[in-house]
């Protein structure tokens, strides 16, 4: 028998049970989608934190109060000091050190012209902020103010909120920040007004595109920090006395005091993306097996049903492997159609996840949406992955209607 | 280089000279084991079919009709004895060429028809010629040709379960002669018809054996039918009591 019409009575014989193969398609589609989502989402939010990571100098430590949790970059309160300027200065004297450069941070409301948005805070000398971020860059008109307390730098998406048809702020326009604190049991609010001197260009760091930047100073009037500084960035002389440094900040203050680096941020993320990426990976194994269980149970009532087809085919001289054939194609076509369309469904649903889980940052400001990312190969390897399952699926019930006697085949009622 | 070749060639060397027979049929018998015991479905049978005689089996309800129609259909293979089809020792073959003598040699027409319901009237009639890998274009034309004998043409597109019983059976008889075998096996093909109709595929089979001299066994209980055939193999207890010619 030639292929085509071993493909054609194939598809006829699957066509003729239209429900059981859509359904069964149904569960391919759905495990290969799932593959596909989860795939897309997991790569979209690894290449999301390597871009955050990579805008920033290699030769930067970030230190704060306590220890630091490499995993969620929070710090822990207990056995911790308060990083001051005495802090800064004994930094400073540190060894292969080259700049100390303290920040407060914090979350305020925006508000230009009626308008408001949440927005990140960052009080920081803003002429040492090309050493924490060297790819920095200004829009044409852009000046950087270190002493002035009222000057403000604008990240990009403060400047274009996500869905806005203007933008919320402009060169030498006047923003008023609201921050509030507690004081005492009371709630204190803190109004301040800034001219916005620089809107910095997206850097592909939402930290800083979503942050203004102010005077030290003014940080810590408007936040009320109260010389207490959040954090503090410490330059190596060179990325590879990071090390160095980290060890000494540790021999000097312990556990009070938390250092740690991009690439050790980078590392434990990326340990944390490949433990996820196995656990995604096991998660839609189980879906496609689910589904190839599915094939299985099709194409076993399959051939119960159509014994006496298979009967009446041997007996006007179909072979074996013809029988096994047309029972393989059918499990083939199920799974070429079912990967297929998985395929494209796991891309759509991938950016509609995205879109669905896109969050509002614990510090304001416009939603992070972190898109999907697919890799041609990857996808070829979820399309071939769910057919092979499917094939395999169908060995069984194929294999059975093969070996059929064709005399018992035709008996049977 | 055709299945059908292939199995002619190699099996030059089995084909005993017996080539004035469509069927020679030795010492057949067939012993099944079950929990309800030993039966002898057919005791030593033996009997052999000239090319173009149309014969009927007859006997009673166990009598070993079917048994010796699946054994010549090689549907099953026999305790012992041996059959010849065309002079050739079929189960000297293995199952790959019992399939391919089945395919090219044999043409079965069944009491239920046996027909695949899913798809046309001519792609059932084409079925053992796609098997075969007879080309499409062939295929469709000997299909059509044969329809047009049988005097259904007219329903090649239709699909065999909107068709009635006789053309049902019309079908199936055209399926088994599409691939031109040496002998068509027709196992009670009037048993699901009325009786006219029955009459009139038994007409059919009639008008190709002596019309087209296709060498035809029919299974059948009908006495009147069996005496209308060239000749009539009575079985009783899975032996020939009876080989008369009508």
């Amino acid at each position: 028998m030639n292929p085509k019409d071993l493909f054609l009575l194939s598809f006829e014989a699957l066509v003729d049970r239209k429900v059981r193969t859509l359904l069964t398609i149904l569960m391919v589609v759905l495990g290969s989608s799932l593959v596909v989502v989860l795939n897309g989402l997991s790569a979209g939010q690894s290449a999301f934190l390597e871009k955050q990571l990579n805008t920033l100098a290699a030769n930067v430590l970030f230190v704060g109060s306590g220890q630091r949790s490499l995993s969620s970059f929070a710090t822990s309160t207990s056995n911790s000091i308060t990083i001051n300027d005495v802090i800064v200065q004994k930094l400073r004297s540190l060894p292969n050190v080259s700049d100390v450069i303290p920040e407060y941070t914090g979350s305020v409301q925006m508000n230009s012209e009626g308008n408001t948005q949440r927005a990140s805070i960052t009080a920081i000398d803003p002429s040492k902020l090309p050493v924490e971020l060297p790819n920095l860059e200004y829009v044409d008109g852009s000046t950087v103010s270190p002493g002035d307390r009222s000057a403000a730098l604008v990240g990009d998406t403060i400047v274009n909120p996500p869905g806005a048809d203007s933008a919320f702020v402009v060169l030498g326009q006047t923003i008023k920040a609201t921050a509030t604190y507690t004081d005492a049991g009371k709630q204190v609010t803190v109004v301040k007004n800034f001219v916005v001197t620089g809107i910095l260009k997206p850097s592909g760091n939402t930290g800083i595109d979503r942050s203004i930047i102010v005077n030290l100073d003014a940080g810590n009037q408007l936040l009320h920090k109260q010389n207490r500084y959040d954090q503090v960035i410490i330059a190596a002389t060179t990325p590879e006395d990071v090390d160095t440094v980290q060890q000494e900040i540790t021999g000097m203050f312990g556990k009070t005091l938390g250092a740690t680096t991009p690439k050790a941020i980078m590392a434990v993320r990326q340990q944390a993306a490949s433990g996820n990426a196995a656990f995604i990976l096991m998660v839609g194994i189980i879906a496609l097996v689910v589904g190839a269980v599915g094939i299985v149970t099709t194409l076993y009532n399959s051939v119960t049903e159509r014994i006496r087809e298979i009967g009446t085919m041997k007996a006007i001289g179909a072979q074996n492997i013809t029988i096994l054939a047309l029972f393989l194609v059918e499990a083939s076509l199920i799974g070429v159609i079912g990967a297929s369309l998985g395929t494209v469904i796991g891309i759509g649903g991938g950016y509609i996840m995205s879109i669905a889980t896109t969050t509002t940052p614990t510090g304001g400001g416009p939603p992070i949406h972190i898109p999907p990312i697919f890799v041609p190969m990857d996808l070829i390897k979820v399309w071939l992955l769910s057919l092979t399952l499917s094939v395999l699926a169908g060995m069984y019930p194929a294999w059975k209607a093969s070996k059929l006697s064709p005399m018992v085949a035709l008996r049977r009622e | 280089m055709t299945k059908e070749l292939v199995v002619e060639k190699e099996t030059q060397n089995k084909i005993v000279n017996n080539s004035s027979f469509a069927l020679k049929v030795e010492n057949l018998s067939k012993i099944y084991d079950s929990a309800a015991g030993r039966v002898v479905a057919l005791d030593k049978v033996s009997f052999a079919i000239k090319k173009g005689e149309f014969v009927s089996v007859v006997g009673p309800s166990g009598s070993g009709k079917s048994t010796v129609l699946n054994l010549v259909g090689a549907l099953d293979r026999p305790t012992s004895g041996k059959i010849y089809i065309d002079g050739i020792d079929i189960f000297s073959l293995n199952d790959s060429k019992i399939a391919t003598m089945r395919n090219s040699r044999i043409g079965f027409i069944f009491q239920s028809f046996n027909l695949i319901n899913r798809t046309t009237v001519q792609k059932n009639v084409k079925l053992p010629g796609i098997i075969a890998g007879m080309s499409s274009d062939d295929a469709n034309s000997r299909s059509i040709k044969i329809l047009e004998a049988l005097g259904i043409a007219d329903k090649k597109n239709q699909k065999p379960v909107n068709l009635s019983g006789g053309q049902q059976q019309r079908v199936a008889i055209a399926r088994s002669l599409i691939n031109n075998p040496s002998i068509i096996l027709a196992d009670e093909p009037t048993g699901n018809l009325d009786t006219k109709t029955g009459d009139d595929v038994f007409d059919m089979l009639k008008m190709l054996s002596h019309k087209f001299k296709r060498t035809i066994i029919m299974v059948t209980h009908n006495p009147e039918l069996a005496e209308s055939t060239d000749r009539s193999i009575l079985l009783r207890d899975g032996r020939i009591e009876k080989d008369v010619i009508n």
